[in-house]
């Protein structure tokens, strides 16, 4: 019934990373994986380089010092292979969501009748088909999302990349949407890398915590989150879940500490999750 | 949209169309309002012979005046000359400067070697070129079109320029991840992305597009007609209901091209219609 086929993912190696803008470094000898067909989630305070480390993972920039590897070979620019769903909204907004989605089947050349068919059940999967016609601009926040999700989905890249991609929704939406991108991921098994400054968010989607710390940006921990799947809301009021919050708050905190004495947005972001985790 | 409230009659009869319910609001009822008491002021500034202002020809001239011209041949002809000279010139401005403005935009060396010499002709205003284009040009058609040409030109680089460089990042980034090719990248991202400042130039083109033709067909209006031209004759004869009537044709004839610009918009960006 899916039209997504199954097929292997790709997997990300990144061995020694390191960058800096104009002299500053913000990425300095950073090591992590992104295994197969895992969610790997990356969690750190704003301004802590995770922008930076997607934007070269995407291929849109290149580091001098490190490795990249997307299935043992080095990442050379950007390729349908690795799709990225940006922190801010870039959907196109002079075509409709249909040509949205299908721009990636069209780029690549495929045949009109498989990419009616593929379009159809992308959309379907997101809940759009009835607004396969509209702009982006007559979107609500959350379907402006899920059409970017089906735009990345359609082309079936080996990896998912996904820079705060709820950041900016409000809290009922970005709740539903959680759980709708999980289900997604749970039912392909696609390679995905999250990334958020939402510690909630982090632990309840990931099978792989890694956080990061602030200047420089390096993982400092990764963390195993053995929560069971397919997840639901009910998992954030298991004991597990709050144990592995805990141990990933008090490492962010200090990290978050470092970037608010460098007066970064960190600080407000950290107000917010403990403001958060106090209402619980 | 709202328009199903609106069509949902509680009395067919009063079922008006769309059309003049748009028309004869209550915004449009105040502006008729201003303009007959406009009128009535300018009815009493003759009546009363007011100092600077005795020659004003009275409201009922310029009315017999504006009949008489509708009826002729003469009056649709000039009319006919001006909109073929805003024609030709805007085209060739818009056919000119659209490319130009994206090559400027799309390549660093194009803009360094071109702008300069757009710093120092920008500032040149339009009506400043008549002498030399009359110089140069072997016709007055030529001439006009020449002039017609210089006002939207600059205006419509520099927008263009600018909105290619105002393309966002991220959807061109978006683009590559999806596989486009940058033949890909240049049709279906830039140019769309690039097409509100295509209009706004144009827009902004046209109203000076209208200065320059007027003053244009003044210069020239011994040899070339047109609505300027008319107004000018009318002026060194001395007939000054015309005169007023040019005016008043200018002003229409103006806001029409505008109008169609607005409609041309809309058309092309769908995706810019408010809902
Ligand atoms: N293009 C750039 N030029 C200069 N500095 C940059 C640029 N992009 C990001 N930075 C800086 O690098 C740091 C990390 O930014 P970013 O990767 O966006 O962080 P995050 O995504 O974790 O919030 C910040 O201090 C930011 O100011
Ligand atoms: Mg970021």
């Amino acid at each position: 019934m899916s039209v997504i086929t199954k097929r292997i993912f790709g997997e990300f190696q990144v061995r020694g990373l390191s960058h800096s803008y104009g002299g500053v470094p913000v990425l300095e000898d950073c090591t992590l994986d992104v295994p197969r067909g895992k969610l790997t989630v990356l969690v750190g305070p704003s301004g802590c380089g995770k922008t930076t480390l997607i934007n070269i993972l995407a291929g849109y920039e290149t580091s001098t010092v490190g490795q990249v590897l997307l299935d043992e070979r080095p990442v050379a620019g950007p390729g349908p292979d690795r799709l990225v769903v940006f922190q801010e909204m870039a959907l196109f907004p002079w075509m409709t969501v249909e040509e949205n989605v299908n721009f990636g089947c069209r780029a690549s050349g495929m045949p009109a009748g498989e990419m009616r068919s593929r379009v159809a059940s992308v959309l379907a999967k997101v809940g759009l088909a009835d607004f396969r016609s509209k702009y982006p601009s007559q979107l609500s926040g959350g379907m402006q999302r899920r059409a970017e999700l089906a735009r990345a989905m359609v082309n079936d890249p080996k990896v998912m990349i996904l820079d705060e991609p709820f950041r900016g929704l409000d809290a009922m939406t970005r709740s539903m949407m959680q759980e709708f991108y999980v289900g997604l991921f749970e039912e392909v098994g696609r390679t995905n890398l999250f990334v958020t400054h939402d510690l909630e968010e982090a632990v309840f989607l990931a099978d792989r915590l890694l956080i990061m710390t602030y200047r420089p940006g390096k993982i400092r921990e990764v963390i195993d989150v053995d929560l069971p799947r397919p997840r639901t809301f009910q998992v954030m009021a298991t004991p597990r879940y709050n144990e592995i919050r805990q141990h990933a708050l008090e490492l962010l905190y200090e990290e978050a500490s470092k970037a608010f004495a460098a007066g970064s947005q960190a600080a407000f972001d950290l107000v917010d999750g403990f403001a958060k985790a106090a209402g619980r | 949209m709202a328009s199903g409230i609106l069509t949902a009659p509680s009395n067919p009869r009063r079922k008006a169309h769309p059309w003049l319910r748009q028309s004869f609001n209550r915004h449009t009822l105040r502006g008729a309002v201003t303009l007959v008491v406009f009128v009535i002021l300018w009815a009493l500034v003759v009546a009363f012979k007011v100092p600077y202002l005795r020659l004003l020809p009275p409201p009922r001239d310029v009315a017999v005046s504006l009949l008489q011209s509708v009826a002729s041949a003469g009056y649709w002809a000039n009319w006919w000359i001006s909109m073929v000279h805003i024609a030709v010139g805007f085209v060739a401005a818009v056919v000119v400067g659209v490319p130009l403005g994206l090559a400027m935009g799309i390549n660093r060396t194009v803009r360094r070697f071109v702008f300069p010499i757009f710093e120092v002709l920008r500032p040149v205003p339009p009506i400043a070129w008549i002498p030399l284009a009359i110089i140069f040009w072997p016709t007055v058609s030529l001439t006009i079109y020449f002039l017609v040409f210089t006002g939207p030109f600059f205006i419509i680089v520099l927008n263009v320029m600018d909105g290619v460089r105002e393309v966002s990042q991220n959807h061109v980034r978006a683009a590559l991840s999806l596989g486009a090719k940058p033949r890909d990248v240049f049709w279906r991202i830039m140019l769309p992305a690039t097409l509100p400042y295509v209009m706004t130039g144009m827009a902004v083109g046209m109203g000076v597009t209208w200065n320059v033709l007027i003053a244009a067909e003044m210069v020239t209006s011994a040899t070339e007609s047109g609505l300027g031209s008319m107004t000018w004759t009318a002026y060194t004869n001395g007939i000054l209901p015309v005169i007023v009537v040019g005016m008043l044709s200018i002003g229409v004839a103006g806001y029409l091209s505008s109008a169609l610009l607005r409609l041309l918009g809309e058309r092309l960006m769908p995706w810019q219609r408010r809902i």
